[in-house]
């Protein structure tokens, strides 16, 4: 052991993971730095202004807020923002990390708490976003509730007698590069369903699915519920396409439950968006010389034994910059990334091998 | 290998035309078979409305479409168009015109609640098949079944008396299901009470039949229920936006 004073622990991104594994170092009385390239602490729910959160029904500006705070009030976190890291060099232990606006870092580890980056639907131009007005993302209704605007139809501004959501927009679909499953946008359209049916009951909610994912216990929170209390129907079909008829929009698709074409009318279509990796993947795959998966996602180097390992030892990763995951598995995971940076787990292994 | 396709084209849908001319062509004849396109073009929301009033149906918006009811039905088994998952579906979108193909199988429900205890979301299945038969009868799509028929005679039998008096239930059945009423096996069954009965019992039977006893203080009872029936009838002949009537007069 040597005198000097064991360096932080560096956190990329400021989201649910980044905010929960700063916490979890700060509390054990070492030092974390959070850089984020955001103007803000919070990640998605924050800067993208979702409404209430699965699964507690807390509204984001809220929970997410709580823990912003929790960190901001801690003296061993620091902050970074509007800045990224430029580069990073050195061995676990003795990393140094130069921002963009030339900050320079000595970190002991990093943790990549990146997350990740919503679907365009722009690359589902049959599905009318972009252009028609009247169809718009999860994302955009997530605004519209938790800014305290309603629902309403971007064009005129009307209540719509009918929304459709279409499940699967950006997510399991090879035609786009996307094989994954986003895990989340299930859950979050049920529960946008139940939203929608309570600031406007008069306004019926339809669900297109392939396969409703509202996994473990969520199933009766959301799925069970938005149909049994808020009476939200479920069509399977996968649709084909989004039109209009000059009037109102008109979905197209095959009810395969009926066997038969449908081209129904409805007032606002709600993309039930998927999770991406992160823009800036690539660069941070470059920068932090770690591995990413076939997906695009930052790579875990194991399953088991230690959580957030990434191929780097001393750089480990958490939340849903390691593909789609949920707030409150993301607040876990940057708990154990912070577990894992504060043992250095996976370091002594490569020292012994080399 | 079949064409799958095929199998949804239905021969009300296929049309040919004597003349017909398409931009100069002459499309003429058995030879250009047109079919009429069967696309959904819209759903109607009223409809489930409508089953939901009716007694039974109250879980049908719980239905997912696992088709456990389907599998375990009795009915099912022998008569494999009768399919109370697809009918929920069905109601929950209002495709009536699709529900009313099948108005002469859905009342063969035998009520055995194999569904019932199937159904892992609790829909209750029979129930919904006893809302759409009767939803069926109402809007006078099917005749009344002899059930019903059953069940009017011997209500009124209680509304009016508070008992049930066995010979003039089965006599109103019969009258109302247009049934003779020197039946074989009835007169056999009524010849033989008078022979192997006591008489005390046997004066009692016709003195009931006479004079109709009422069971005692039963005016208010009776008519305590006859509001409560005529209030739940009421309630569904609005949720089926019937003429103010009756329930059975919107039939003919």
């Amino acid at each position: 052991m040597t005198d000097k004073p064991i360096l932080p622990v560096l956190i990329v991104g400021g989201g649910p993971a980044g905010l929960s594994a700063a916490h979890a170092v700060a509390s054990s009385g070492r030092q974390a730095v959070i850089v984020d390239k955001a103007d803000r602490l919070g990640g998605a729910p924050i800067l993208q202004g979702y409404a209430k959160l699965v699964p507690s029904h807390e509204w984001a500006k809220v929970a997410i807020g709580g823990m912003v705070a929790r960190v901001q009030q801690n003296p061993n976190v620091t902050s970074h923002l509007n800045t990224q890291v430029q580069s990073f060099d050195g061995a676990p232990g003795a990393f140094t990390a130069t921002l963009r606006n030339g900050t320079v870092i000595e970190a002991d580890s990093a943790i990549l708490a990146s997350g990740f980056t919503h679907f365009d639907s722009l690359n589902k131009p049959e599905w009318g976003f972009g252009t028609y007005p009247d169809v718009v993302t999860t994302v955009q209704v997530e605004q519209m509730i938790s800014s305290g605007a309603g629902i309403r139809c971007p064009s005129d501004g009307r209540v719509p007698d009918r929304v459709a959501i279409l499940l699967c927009v950006g997510s399991r679909d090879r035609q786009i590069g996307r094989e994954w499953c986003s895990k989340i946008c299930c859950t979050v359209s049920a529960n946008l369903a139940m939203e929608i049916r309570e600031l406007s009951p008069k306004t019926n909610v339809y669900i297109y699915y392939m396969d409703v994912r509202t996994f473990g216990l969520l199933e009766g929170e959301y799925y069970w519920k938005s149909q049994e209390e808020a009476k939200v129907k479920y069509i399977k079909a996968r649709i084909a396409e989004v039109t209009s008829d000059g009037k109102r929009l008109v979905v197209k698709g095959e009810d395969t439950l009926v066997k038969r074409p449908i081209t129904i009318p409805f007032d606002l279509v709600v993309h039930a968006i998927g999770m991406d990796p992160n823009v800036d993947n690539m660069t941070l795959a470059s920068v932090f010389g770690v591995s990413l998966n076939r997906y695009g996602f930052i790579d875990k180097a194991a399953s088991y034994v230690t959580l957030g390992e990434t191929s780097r030892p001393g750089v480990y990763v958490a939340g849903a910059a390691t593909g789609p995951e949920t707030i409150d598995d993301s607040i876990a995971q940057g708990q154990a990334a912070a577990l894992a940076a504060l043992t250095r787990a996976g370091t002594r292994q490569v020292r012994a091998a080399e | 290998m079949p064409i799958h396709e095929k199998s949804l084209i239905r021969p009300e849908n296929l049309q040919t035309n004597d003349h017909l001319v398409i931009d100069g062509v002459d499309v003429s004849g058995h030879w250009s078979t047109f079919i009429k396109p069967r696309t959904i073009t819209d759903y109607n929301e009223a409809m489930e409305a409508v089953i939901w009033a009716l007694p039974g149906g109250e879980n049908i918006h719980r239905c997912w479409q696992c088709g456990s009811c389907t599998n375990a039905c009795t009915v099912h088994a022998i008569e494999p168009e009768f399919n109370p998952r697809y009918w929920i579906y069905l109601i929950r979108q209002g495709l009536e015109e699709e529900l009313l193909r099948d108005k002469d199988i859905i009342w063969q429900c035998v009520s055995c609640n194999k569904c019932t205890y199937a159904c892992p979301r609790d829909v209750v299945p029979e129930g919904v098949m006893k809302a759409t038969a009767h939803w069926l009868e109402l809007k006078g799509h099917t005749a009344k079944s002899p059930s019903t028929h059953f069940d009017e005679g011997f209500t009124e039998s209680v509304l009016a008396t508070g008992k049930i008096e066995e010979g003039r239930v089965l006599r109103s059945f019969f009258k109302r299901t247009g049934q003779p009423l020197n039946q074989p096996w009835l007169v056999a069954l009524v010849g033989g009470l008078i022979r192997r009965f006591p008489l005390a019992f046997l004066i009692r039977l016709g003195w009931g039949t006479v004079f109709r006893p009422r069971t005692r203080g039963w005016r208010k009872a009776g008519r305590a229920i006859e509001d409560y029936v005529q209030e739940r009838q009421a309630a569904q002949r609005l949720a089926l936006r019937l003429d103010g009537k009756g329930a059975t007069d919107g039939r003919q």
